[in-house]
């Protein structure tokens, strides 16, 4: 167990030196931040022309009325509630081996929450009527119900990854004396005049404490209300009373592959191979096996039981998934993108850093299009037939301003990923040293 | 085939038979010489033109089409236009006859109009004629009572009484019928004479549906040859309508206050519950600073 931690036995000030490295503005970060600014800008480009001419620019219609991005919205929300899974389920366990990995797992969960808020705006033609879902909002609807629980969870996934984070702020203001002026000061008043009182760490252990619980009912409920926005519905595909589960076994397959690309990128990127070990890579193989399972089980399930029932409209919905319209980018998100994958990683071999990562990605990809699968074809397939209206309004596909947008999504995710892994240490250093004195004591 | 030819000219010749049939039973349509020669005995006055477009929209169009537009439906003998020569060179007895009496496919509309609803409908088929001089019978002699009317619910015996008067006294012998209007027609509750007190009852069914308060309105005619007079009143005597919401128990979707209670309940309880522990832990954060003071 103890391997996974930093294996040699390094000073306090080795480690203070390791995992304070990355935080700076080096050249290198400001290329990578120009890379992305510019692309985020073209992308804006094409927001600019859906303010301007509305919904109209996208693929969208009469019948698909939600396309990539509420697929996409369903799929960031989804890689979310990682956090919750690694930091809490595993963290109040006491499994040791995931708390250096812990804040990457809330990194990604806070990037991929806040931006999650924000792309479903895109979905709106007029986002300046935005306040309105919150003046008028009805208590019975799933979306009030959804914006409610969306804005909790980011809050708490916010404080989750700053309270633990206090002690290492307070080493920051302490050590780093060459950073500008107003970051100094940003840590000055952040870390809260933190100096390693026994009192001050109760308080902070309370207080996460109360946190790790709270957002075990969050984050289910952050994916489930997700999934009732199709579940409380009447249409074939979607009105199904497993959806809750379904999607909360699908999020964990997909934020376990987002950590791991993360993990992946920090340890090679900020020369963390001591601290985010391949023992780290090897056990959440593993724990993606886990969830992939439990996934595979559900979607099973979502197949089976309607298919079973020949003639309806649910069993028409499976078939066409099964050999119809769909069959092509079904067979390809579910066994290209989960089954194979999810075999593959049984092996040790696969479960090495880098080929766990490739597998990752297409896990990742797979992740996206199976919520593409989840939003779209169940629009075209509504229980009165498509009559009378525009050819293309049988079918569905993005727009360049549709894709543009949804890619300018991501380069958010990965720019807040960025830059508060440029501001913070990415691998909590008074818990790796915790660890070790612990160790060392025994 | 030499068969089947004799077949065809067999069957032409029956269908050439039937149509010339067919034109002289039209021209044919005998109305008794009475009967031609009644008249009607009301001034064919713009409301009565107006009560006669409403009947002939609902139940004549469909076969004789717009007076004046020649797009009756095509059928053998043809209903014909109103408005057309057909129709109009008969005398108001003939079509008042026809048009009540019937014939073949053209209904008999005895039963669905009074006389001086049907006398309407021949108003509003006279409008269409510009030369039209409506002829009034005789009534040098004839004085005709102005009536007035009073309507009455009694709820012992779910009956509507109407008294009918002139000038004070009553007036006995006069057909009366009495109708619930509805939106888009009339519902007969009943027909009767008066009395000798001038008293006609009614009976009313009790559980004819009213609205809120079981409020109908009733519209009575009272008819005796020349003289005759219409009231309308709203009146309590039906069975109150409860009115429901047409979505009541899946209105769960619909205004903000239908939400129902549990919902509502739940989600503030646990909205509001979980921010005041987030806002515990974010005040408690001042502690964290105070606990700097003690070391
Ligand atoms: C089902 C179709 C139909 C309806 C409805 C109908 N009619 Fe007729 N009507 C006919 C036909 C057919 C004739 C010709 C009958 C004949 O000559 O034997 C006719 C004849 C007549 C005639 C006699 C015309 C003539 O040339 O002598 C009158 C008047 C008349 N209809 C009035 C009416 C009125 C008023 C109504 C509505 C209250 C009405 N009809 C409704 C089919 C209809």
């Amino acid at each position: 167990m103890n391997e996974t931690i930093a294996k040699g036995h390094f000073s306090e000030e080795q480690i203070d030196k390791d995992l304070l490295k990355n935080v700076n503005w080096g050249g290198k970060f400001k290329l990578w931040m120009g890379f992305l600014t510019v692309s985020l800008i073209i992308c804006l480009y094409y927001y600019y022309q859906q303010l301007q001419n509305g919904l109209g620019v996208t693929g969208l219609h009469d019948y698909v009325s939600w396309g990539i991005y509420i697929s996409n919205f369903v799929f960031f929300v989804a890689t979310s509630l990682i956090g919750m899974l690694v930091s809490s389920v595993l963290g109040m366990m006491k499994v040791e081996w995931v708390r250096p990995v812990a804040r990457i797992a809330e990194l990604v969960a806070l990037a991929f929450a806040m931006v999650a808020g924000l792309i479903i705006i895109t979905d709106m033609g007029r986002p300046d009527r935005l306040l309105n879902v919150f003046i008028h909002g009805r208590v019975q609807s799933p979306i009030v119900w959804d914006i409610a629980v969306v804005v909790t969870y980011v809050v708490i996934s916010g404080l989750l990854l700053y309270i633990p984070m206090l002690p290492d702020i307070a080493l920051c203001r302490d050590k780093l004396n060459n950073v500008p002026k107003w970051q100094q000061k940003m840590y000055k008043s952040l870390s809260l005049g933190w100096n390693n009182t026994a009192k001050q760490f109760r308080l902070m252990n309370r207080y996460t404490r109360m946190l790790l619980i709270l957002i075990i009912p969050i984050a289910l409920s952050i994916h489930t209300v997700t999934s009732w926005l199709f579940a409380m519905t009447l249409r074939s595909g979607w009105d199904s009373p497993i959806f809750g589960p379904y999607f909360v076994s699908g999020a964990f397959v997909a934020g376990c592959a987002a950590v791991i690309i993360a993990m992946f990128f920090f340890r090679n990127n900020y020369k963390l191979k001591e601290y985010i070990t391949a023992d780290h890579f090897d056990r959440m193989g593993k724990l993606l096996v886990l969830v992939a399972l439990v996934y595979v089980y559900f979607n099973i399930n979502e197949i089976i039981v309607p298919g079973y029932k020949a003639n309806t409209a649910d069993a028409k919905h499976v078939h066409e998934m099964l050999y119809g319209h769909d069959s092509v980018m079904f067979w390809l998100v579910q066994l290209g993108g989960l089954v194979i994958p999810f075999l593959l990683i049984l092996f040790k071999p696969m479960r090495k850093p880098l080929p766990l990562t490739i597998i990752a990605v297409v896990i990742l990809a797979g992740a996206w299009f199976k919520r593409v699968l989840i939003v779209v074809p169940t629009q075209l397939a509504p229980y009165y037939p498509i009559q009378n209206v525009p050819e293309g309004w049988t079918g569905y596909s993005p727009t360049t301003p549709e894709v543009a947008i949804t890619v300018a999504s991501f380069i958010l995710v990965v720019m807040i990923i960025t830059v508060l892994a440029k501001l913070f240490p990415v691998v909590p250093i008074w818990e790796v040293k915790e660890d070790m004195n612990h160790k060392n004591n025994k | 085939m030499k068969n089947n030819k004799g077949y065809h000219i067999i069957i032409l010749f029956c269908l050439c038979f039937l149509a010339v049939a067919n034109v002289n039973a039209q021209s044919d349509w005998q109305v008794p010489a009475e009967e031609n020669e009644k008249l009607s005995p009301f001034l064919f006055d713009d409301d009565m033109v107006l009560e006669g477009r409403v009947a002939y929209e609902n139940l004549c169009t469909s076969c004789h089409g717009t007076p004046g537009q020649d797009d009756f439906t095509p059928m053998s003998p043809p209903p014909g236009d109103p408005a057309g020569e057909q129709f109009q060179v008969q005398s108001d007895g003939s079509m008042f006859y026809k048009i009540k009496m019937g014939r073949g496919t053209m209904p008999k509309f005895e039963d669905a109009f009074e006389d001086d609803e049907l006398w309407n409908i021949v108003a509003y088929i006279r409008s269409f004629n510009e030369d039209y001089k409506q002829e009034l019978p005789n009534m040098e002699g004839v004085v005709i009572p102005e009536y007035a009317m009073s309507l009455s619910f009694d709820e012992n015996v779910d009956k509507l009484v109407v008294k009918v008067f002139a000038e004070e006294l009553p007036q006995p012998e006069v057909s009366v019928s009495a109708y619930v209007m509805g939106t888009f027609g009339k519902h007969l509750l009943g027909k009767a004479q008066t009395n000798e007190l001038g008293i006609a009852y009614v009976d009313v069914d009790p559980t004819l549906p009213g609205d809120e308060e079981g409020k109908v309105n009733v519209m009575v005619k009272a008819t005796k040859e020349f003289a005759r007079a219409k009231i309308e009143k709203h009146m309590v005597m039906a069975k109150p309508t409860e009115r429901h919401s047409a979505i009541e128990g899946r209105h769960i979707w619909s205004t903000d206050r239908m939400a129902p209670i549990w919902l509502k309940i739940t989600f503030f309880v646990s909205v509001f519950g979980v921010w005041f522990a987030l806002l515990f832990i974010v005040f408690g954060l001042r502690n964290i600073k105070k606990a700097r003071e003690e070391a």
